[in-house]
């Protein structure tokens, strides 16, 4: 197989690995059984009946032809849109539950992204729900909409709280738009954000007291419970049970931190039985380093090598004050880990052969993944200068080991160099059978969507390209 | 995003999809067609679709209205409270007043039921053979009650004119379409309606 490099790729004076790259515990390489796309499309399929079923009470209670005036059609559909903002909520927060079985499942990245398309579209059925009910019951009473909204308030039990949900998430929707959340601070968006558990609390009361479909006892409200204990039962176990089971069973500590480049570091992690440890390269942890200035902040970073039974590896890109901070762990720090999540792996492949795109930091999934796919693997790594190339040494002793090709493709986007390679053309030259492999990107932004249009245009399936994001 | 504006979208057409179909005629279009030609008939051949299916909470301990037959209301409700004192607070029906009595006009008050939300009771005006008007003198009352209420009335109550679409004036008998989300309230109304048709002929 032919091994290329476009340009020298730098080797770095400095700091290096202590490890020199080379995996500590030579393991025979375990490529990982296909686990396929059949759990997302699955997830899919019962949430939709979920939806369905959700209406199915207010269908059945509503005779035929009983909507006569508009008052009643209006409030009606305010119902509908009750039901269905009540379920989409419960989804909501399922999808954010972090339940293991879901981030294996369909993946961090794939919930993350629903989680967004059905946050929009619950932000507006609640509004729906909101001004069809107030225009129907104003109309009933014939009242005006701001006498209905001091009558809801003053007359109505938990209807207070149901207005202060209302509230909250029309903050936590409107600070989730891209413009404005990249305008705030991670921090105070992230706060924002942990108050939509109190829309599931301060939502509850009203559903039930005045849900026309809810109120009486019976097998619906019965089963409006039950979904939510068990959404609240996902959460707890996700949040709480899973990630203590995890933490106390492998006791994470940093054993290093070894500088990559300038603005780049790695993370070395030792624990407690991690050869039991159940994690594929390219999966994800949201890591918690427990000291003063960084206890409170939580971050996912990939794994930048695949499990090896002795140790953990994060490559981490100095950009912002806590990864700053993480140049000074100390060796001996604990550290509190939720994960392993995501579906960038080896084992989410469809075809034999595979095609990493990696730009700059976002080499480290991908170098983790190496390890695990089977001989042949193609790799694009981007990077803007030499010095950004991160864990050369190992990509070329991978490349020999795994059978792979590299080309180390440096210079900007602009570059004439780069610009030819990114497109339908390059690819299909330097990879003629770009079509027929899955492809893994992992990147910024303006890559990743540069190289999707390529690739789509090259003729790649887009069940085959695979995304590493963890932006919304 | 492209997906959350598709899901946007669906949604808002299925609701209306979903309302529009439940509006849409069923078979009570096809008796508004033909009001005048119906018989004063208690047990006529209005249909009530889904009435069984219809409440969630089937197994609730209330007067069922259709299994219980009509002459036996709870004695002690009707009499604890006298129409007399409902009459006068009759609720937001000035519409009564408009239309003269005739000579052959009567008003039969039936009697008083009471389920868990509160005490309903009816009061027809028939002219000769036919039901004129239909005006419930209780409701329950206070909280939702009050919506369930007003969609009870905005469906059953009024002349049949064209501003009130009362279904009793339609049908001339009490097998009505029960009121969505207003389930109790619907079976005391047609209880409490059809013990006035059966005083009234």
């Amino acid at each position: 197989m032919t091994y290329s490099h476009t340009h020298a790729a730098g080797r770095r004076t400095g700091t290096s690995s202590r490890h020199g790259g080379r995996s500590a515990a030579p393991v025979p390489p375990q490529i990982p059984d296909r686990r396929g796309p059949g759990g997302r499309r699955l997830l899919g399929v019962l949430l939709l009946v979920g939806l369905l079923a959700s209406v199915l009470p207010w269908w059945l209670g509503t005779p035929a032809g009983s909507l006569r005036s508009t008052a009643t059609t209006v409030t009606a559909a305010g119902r509908i849109t009750g039901l269905v903002a009540g379920y989409l909520l419960l989804v909501q927060v399922l999808m954010m539950s972090r339940l293991p079985v879901l981030e294996r499942w369909i993946g961090g990245e794939h919930m993350a992204r629903w989680h967004r398309d059905i946050g929009a579209t619950l932000l507006v059925t609640v509004l729906a729900h909101m001004s069809l009910i107030l225009v129907g019951y104003a109309d009933l009473r014939n009242q005006s909409i701001l006498a209905e909204v001091g009558t809801l308030l003053g007359d109505y039990e938990d209807m207070v709280s149901a207005f202060v949900a209302a509230g909250i998430m029309m903050l936590v929707g409107f600070s989730s738009i891209r413009a404005i959340r990249r305008a705030l601070p991670y921090e105070m968006w992230h706060l924002l954000h942990l108050s939509s558990y109190l829309i599931l609390l301060l939502g509850f009361g009203h559903q039930f007291t005045h849900g026309a479909q809810l109120y009486r006892p019976g097998p619906v409200r019965t089963g409006w419970i039950a979904l939510y204990v068990l959404v609240v039962a996902a959460l707890l176990w996700g949040r709480v049970i899973a990630p203590l089971a995890f933490n106390l069973r492998y006791k994470l500590r940093v054993a290093d931190v070894v500088a990559e480049s300038t603005d780049t570091i790695s993370i070395y992690l030792t624990g407690e039985r991690l050869g039991r440890l159940a994690m594929l390269g390219g999966q994800h942890f949201r890591w918690r380093f427990l000291t003063r200035g960084c206890w409170w902040q939580s971050h996912p970073f990939s794994v930048s090598a695949a499990a090896n039974g002795r140790w953990l590896r994060v490559t981490v890109k100095v950009v912002g004050t806590h990864t700053a901070d993480l140049r000074d762990l100390e060796p001996g720090t604990r550290v509190w880990a939720e994960g392993p999540s995501g579906t960038f792996t080896a084992a989410h492949r469809l075809r034999e052969r595979a095609l990493l795109i990696a730009g700059g930091s976002g080499i480290t999934p991908i170098r983790a993944m190496l390890e695990e796919l089977p001989p042949g693997a193609a790799l694009i790594y981007r990077a803007r200068t030499p010095a950004d190339v991160l864990l050369s040494r190992e990509l070329d002793w991978l490349a020999q080991e795994r059978d792979t090709s590299v080309w180390y493709v440096i210079g900007s986007r602009d570059d004439p160099g780069p610009r030819q390679l990114m497109s339908p053309d390059g690819l299909r030259q330097l990879v003629p059978d770009v079509a027929r492999r899955d492809v893994y990107l992992c990147g910024p932004p303006g890559l990743v969507e540069q190289s999707v249009r390529a690739l789509r245009r090259a003729g790649v399936p887009r069940r085959q390209i695979h995304l590493a994001t963890f932006e919304l | 995003m492209r997906r959350a504006l598709l899901a946007i979208t669906g949604l808002a057409a299925s609701t209306t999809a979903l309302v529009v179909f439940k509006g849409s005629p069923g078979t009570s279009q096809v008796a508004q067609n033909l009001p005048t030609a119906q018989p004063v008939n208690p047990s006529g051949p209005g249909t009530e679709p889904g009435a069984p299916g219809t409440d969630p909470a089937a197994g609730t301990p209330t007067p069922s209205g259709s299994a219980k037959p009509s002459t036996s209301p709870k004695p002690g409700k009707t009499t604890a409270r006298p129409s007399g004192t409902r009459t006068t607070k009759a609720p937001s029906a000035p519409r009564t007043t408009t239309k003269a009595p005739q000579s052959t006009t009567r008003r039969v008050t039936g009697n008083g039921f009471e389920n868990e939300y509160g005490y309903v009771q009816v009061q027809i005006v028939v002219s000769g053979s036919r039901i004129v008007e239909a005006v419930a003198l209780s409701l329950p009352s206070g909280g939702e009650s009050d919506i369930h209420s007003g969609d009870v009335r905005l469906a059953y109550d009024g002349t049949g004119a064209p501003g009130t679409p009362s279904e009793v004036v339609r049908k001339q008998n009490a097998n009505l379409n029960t009121v969505s989300g207003a389930t109790e309230t619907s079976n005391s109304y047609k209880q409490s309606l059809r013990s006035a048709i059966e005083q009234a002929f």
